[in-house]
């Protein structure tokens, strides 16, 4: 569940190039992010993901996007090598799959787990990271980016995630990329891109009935393909 | 005899539902590279409650199929490996997917799939070259293959010195 969270939190492309400099108290930090986003209505990002596992030579990658609307709604939206989404807001979620041209809506099996993720990942695109100290420990790095580095405090949780890095723009205008790092070595890279805040998404866009197509979306917040 | 042939319009009509007569798939052995990697989406209907599904397929001709499957987010879920001879390691296991469960249902259908499998194993229909519905008693999986990249793969993969310990 804990990995799953992670996703929640955007970034991009890293400016591997500077050194970064640990910050002793990461708290005013974490506050300065918090009130950033808090002022962010809406948020339209497009998303690489490289899953890297030891067992295979190349990463599983897949590519979409992520949409956050204030106050609840999201969509996760998976767009090659396959078509998925994934809707969520306060009061339920839904997934949809398109199999032949078609989409189809799915008859979830744990609709609560995946709400609770769904949740996790708005509160977290909120930059509400320092409500997750009790969970984690948090500390923070500046330079060239910020990266902030999560390492969960339960033993269980870090058997399955060692650490969660979210690489930033220094000012927080921008989340780079999102890296799960699992015990063994095998990690998930979320590079984002095309970050727009501040966007007005068509009605439909979260609608857990239809849901409006993610080209018909690019276009109405100026990303046309 | 009423009660007679009452028992047996029921034994009849109960056995017929539960052997339903269902289409076979035919393994499609030659639809895919022998030497290949398969990246596969599925839809495994259970209860009537659907969850998604990846499928990675590693695919050697003389080594074997070696499948990881994970879920929307990534965490793996199975990994089994199925030599040429048919014998089956089930590599990971899950909460989700118990080795039982990896080695009884899953290692058959890659054999449905992609070859190996026995006749009257593969419960299912084709409806196209790239998607394949495989109805079984306790589950249905809706099965599209998503991409396909051929070439050979690494030997570590068909180790089978690394399987799970049952």
């Amino acid at each position: 569940m804990t990995m799953m969270l992670t996703l929640a939190v955007s970034a991009g492309a890293v400016d591997g190039g500077g050194s970064l400099t640990s910050v002793v108290d990461p708290k005013p930090l974490l506050r300065e992010l918090q009130g950033k986003m808090s002022a962010v209505t809406s948020l339209y990002l497009e998303f690489t993901q490289e899953r890297q596992l030891k067992l295979f030579t190349e990463p599983l990658k897949s590519e979409g996007v992520m949409l956050i609307d204030r106050p609840d709604q999201i969509r996760w939206e998976t767009t090659a090598p396959y078509q998925s989404i994934l809707l969520g807001n306060h009061k339920s979620v839904a997934q949809f799959e398109r199999t032949d041209g078609q989409w189809k809506k799915l008859k979830l099996g744990f609709p609560q787990m995946l709400k609770r993720v769904m949740e996790q990942m708005t509160l977290m695109n909120q930059g509400k990271l320092d409500g997750l100290t009790n969970e984690f420990n948090v500390s923070v790095a500046t330079g060239s980016v910020t990266v902030v580095t999560m390492v969960p405090l339960d033993e269980n949780v870090r058997a399955m995630l060692a650490s969660l890095e979210v690489t930033m723009r220094p000012d927080f205008s921008a989340t780079l990329e999102v890296v799960m790092n699992e015990p063994g070595g095998d990690l998930t890279r979320i590079r984002f891109t095309r970050e727009k805040r501040g966007v007005k998404f068509p009605p439909e866009t979260f609608d857990q009935t239809k849901p409006l197509d993610v080209a018909a979306v690019k276009a109405a917040v100026g990303d046309g393909m | 005899m009423e009660c007679k042939l009452f028992m047996l319009s029921l034994v009849l009509l109960v056995g017929g539902c539960a052997t339903k007569p269902t289409s076979q798939m035919s393994p499609p052995a030659t639809a895919f590279p022998p030497e290949a990697f398969i990246t596969q989406r599925g839809v495994l209907t259970v209860l009537g409650r659907q969850f998604t599904l990846n499928g990675y397929l590693a695919r050697s001709a003389t080594q074997g199929q070696r499948l990881v499957v994970t879920e929307n987010f990534g965490n793996v879920l199975a990994d089994v490996l199925i030599k040429p001879t048919g014998e089956t390691f089930v590599m990971k296991s899950s909460r989700a997917f118990k080795p039982r469960w990896i080695h009884d249902y899953m290692a058959t259908d890659v054999r449905c799939l992609f070859g190996g499998a026995r006749a009257g194993e593969c419960p299912g229909t084709q409806l196209s070259p790239t998607h394949f519905v495989i109805h079984r008693r306790w589950y249905q999986l809706d099965l599209s293959i998503v991409a396909t990249q051929r070439g050979p793969q690494a030997a570590a993969l068909f180790d089978a010195t690394q399987a799970e310990k049952r």
